[in-house]
């Protein structure tokens, strides 16, 4: 943990607050560093993850503090780092391995689906794999190729995986800790363009860590979202509500398994939905949500549940990326679609 | 504002350590991404080191002639919080702006 | 451009090509002088990279608004290691180096015309290939810097029957220059040690006799005050001057011949000296 947070903690336990303002990017840091304490055998490793902290600073002051041989580098081969990680689980530890960025994953698949998403079915229960592997995700940083993709669908495809993506610093604190805590695999994808903005992080108590979590009522439509772009439907529905339209914001969170009883909730209540996502429209998350939709609220569904997603070509370059990823406009264009439905 | 110790890296080749020559920035420069830091010499070759990002170096560690491993500090940056990233830049949450306007009447059947 | 020797519409030398890795580096944006192309040449078992990249060299000039031209010696760095000992001959390396430069877009010094011409940059082996270069295109080439500069060819003297010897069988080499210039050349993996051996002996053929051949352009002779390897530079400087050229000479404090290429003194005057 670097010195910083360190500070703030500790400032924040003088005056026994129940909660510390903190960065996405620290609050994953405090996670990380208390996993390792109250668990010797959780190891953390990647790319850059021990000597350097992570280029996104994740892991930094971890190696110092819990020694090298629980927080390390790791050779620059993505199918490397998740084979230790099922040789590490068959031998009884917890790996918390890192893929430097969500493009990176691609070579590591075969370990990924092949053997972590199914040894536990392989070996009939008997070798589990407790692996939380966590995946800086999706775009928004200017970063070039592979830094910038969203690969939930593929992840959520693979039975045996399940897939989380929290949006602000409390849930990514909590739901790192309840990932790594159980004994399936879980990939855990961080949104990388929310790292550095601050929210109040509950020490005492996370709150439910299963499902999805309602983060803005509304009456008139429910917007489904998850990773970074919650913050933005959050600002749609602020803008929608100028235009008397009062918007539910979903974060889904789990992205397998789906909280299909939250989704019948909210949208048996709003009886409109439109589902965000940066990943592409064909064969994306927003379909599996619009059926989940469908099939419980079909009967009081006032429009078609739509859809407002990346496009169907290879993640662009950074100074692309503000058309490429669903923003502002866009999203109301998308509820302006629903509200205008009229049936026949 | 956080601290990014810099180590001195693999040099390759099987390199362990490297003798500081010179160093070309002082504690409280501001640096850019790729400006030397400092000249090295190894038992193969001499070198200029280029920092790996922007920030203030705040600390060097050897003079010249003294000889560092690789692994152990070289230089200590400070740098602000929200940019302690490496690769990318850290996105700026501005006010939300709009161009579409929602029209709707919201029949409550 | 860059990229080894071999496109079609570039020429080659007898008939034959080297295979020479040459890069053409542009000035950094925004910082262009329009000034002539300036050459650098390497040492022996180095490379344009180890010689004149990691050391700083390549960024400094492009940041001094200077087009860089870079080759890796034959048997070095990225170029191919020819079979035939006539490759490695300086007066073959000259004459591929003036082919290249040409194709690269240097032209004749003319009066009036700072675009005109050609400045080098050598060091070590590549100060006397500069040195020698200088004095045969007298028309080319503008104003030279030598680095580490020695008026004997050290790789003259070099035992080549010891140093093939000691990979065959190991057998000590007594020669402590041989040692020494060996030990260098196998501290580098990457070094194909054979086509060094080649280059030796193609040296040994033309031996370096700067009395022979003296350039009269404008020169800088710089070396470290600890480099063994260059204490006759004042003899060189000399014999340039007698022959009427303007020379300069830097000695900078504290290096020695493996660690002056990295200078910033060394840099700061080279830069100077050919920003005219």
């Amino acid at each position: 943990m670097s010195e910083s947070t360190t500070a703030i903690l500790e400032a924040a336990a003088a005056t026994e607050t129940q909660s510390v303002k903190l960065s996405m990017q620290q609050a994953l840091n405090r996670a990380l560093d208390e996993i390792l304490s109250n668990d010797p055998k959780t190891v953390v490793f990647g790319e850059d993850c021990g000597q350097l902290g992570g280029v996104f600073r994740i892991t930094d002051g971890l190696q110092a503090k819990h020694g090298g041989s629980r927080v390390f580098d790791t050779p620059l081969a993505e199918s490397g780092i998740l084979g230790m990680s099922v040789g590490l689980a068959m031998a009884g530890f917890h790996p918390i391995p890192e893929v430097q960025f969500d493009g990176f994953a691609y070579p590591a698949i075969n370990q990924i689906v092949c053997q972590i998403a199914r040894m536990n079915y392989r070996s009939r229960g008997t070798l589990p794999m407790p692996i939380t592997l966590r995946v800086p995700s999706f775009g928004g940083i200017r970063a070039p190729e592979h830094h910038g993709e969203s690969l939930e669908a593929l992840f959520a495809h693979v039975p045996g995986l399940k897939v989380v993506s929290p949006s602000d610093p409390h849930d990514a604190y909590h739901l790192l800790k309840y990932a790594a805590s159980r004994p399936d695999p879980v990939i855990f994808m961080e949104p990388k363009s929310r790292y550095w903005q601050k929210g109040d992080v509950g020490t005492s108590d996370g709150g439910t860590l299963t499902g999805a979590r309602v983060v803005r009522p509304g009456r008139h439509l429910t917007l489904v979202a998850w990773g970074a772009m919650v913050a933005r439907c959050l600002q749609v529905a602020e803008l929608a509500a100028e235009d008397g339209i009062d918007v539910e914001v979903l974060d889904l969170r789990w992205l397998k398994p789906i909280d299909a009883e939250a989704l019948a909730t909210s949208v048996g209540k709003t009886r409109r939905a439109v589902v965000v996502h940066e990943a592409p429209l064909t064969s994306g998350l927003g379909a599996e949500v619009a059926q989940l939709i469908t099939q419980s609220c079909f009967d009081t569904l006032k429009a078609p549940v739509e859809r407002v997603t990346g496009f169907d070509v290879p993640y662009p370059s950074g100074d692309l990326e503000d058309e490429y990823i669903p923003n502002i406009d866009r999203i109301l264009l998308g509820i302006q679609r629903v509200l205008e439905y009229r049936r026949g | 504002m956080a601290e990014i110790s810099f180590p001195l890296p693999d040099l390759g080749e099987g390199l362990i350590e490297a003798t500081v020559l010179d160093w070309l920035v002082s504690p409280g420069d501001q640096v850019e991404r790729n400006q030397p830091l400092v000249e090295l010499e190894t038992s193969k070759s001499a070198l200029e080191l280029p920092s790996p990002q922007a920030g203030k170096v705040i600390r060097i560690h050897g003079a010249p002639g003294e000889t560092i491993n690789v692994g152990e500090p070289l230089v200590v940056f400070e740098v602000p919080d929200n940019t302690a990233g490496i690769v990318g830049t850290v996105p700026q949450d501005d006010a939300p702006k709009r161009r579409v306007r929602l029209s709707a009447v919201l029949d409550e059947d | 451009m860059s990229g080894r020797h071999t496109e079609e519409h570039i020429h080659t030398v007898e008939g034959t090509d080297p295979h020479l890795f040459v890069e053409v580096h542009e000035p950094a944006e925004g910082t262009d002088t329009g000034l002539r192309p300036v050459l650098l040449l390497h040492g022996f078992s180095s490379s344009t990279k180890l010689n004149w990249g990691d050391t700083g060299w390549i960024s400094t000039l492009k940041s001094a608004g200077r087009r860089v031209i870079t080759v890796d010696l034959p048997g070095h760095g990225q170029s191919s290691s020819p079979e035939d000992l006539d490759s490695y001959s300086p007066s073959r390396i000259r004459a591929d180096l003036l082919q290249i430069v040409a194709d690269a877009g240097a032209r004749p010094v003319r009066a009036g015309d700072p675009a005109s011409g050609l400045d080098v940059i050598g060091y070590s082996l590549g100060s006397r290939l500069a040195w020698e270069f200088g004095a045969t295109q007298p028309e080319l080439v503008h104003r030279l810097v030598l680095g580490g500069p020695n008026k004997e060819d050290p790789l003259a003297s070099f035992d080549l029957a010891a140093a093939q010897r000691y990979l065959a069988d190991g057998t000590p080499i007594e020669d402590e220059s041989t040692a020494g210039l060996l030990k260098m050349a196998q501290l580098l993996p990457s070094n194909d040690l054979f086509a060094l051996l080649s280059l030796i002996e193609a040296i040994k053929g033309e031996p370096f006799d700067p009395a022979e051949a003296v350039p009269h352009m404008p020169m800088l002779l710089v070396a470290g005050d600890k480099d063994e390897r260059a204490v006759t530079m004042p003899e060189l400087a000399s014999i340039a001057a007698r022959a009427g050229g303007m020379v300069e000479q830097l000695l900078v404090p504290g290096r020695n011949h493996s660690n002056a290429v990295t200078s910033r003194v060394f840099k700061d005057a080279a830069v100077a000296f050919l920003g005219v």
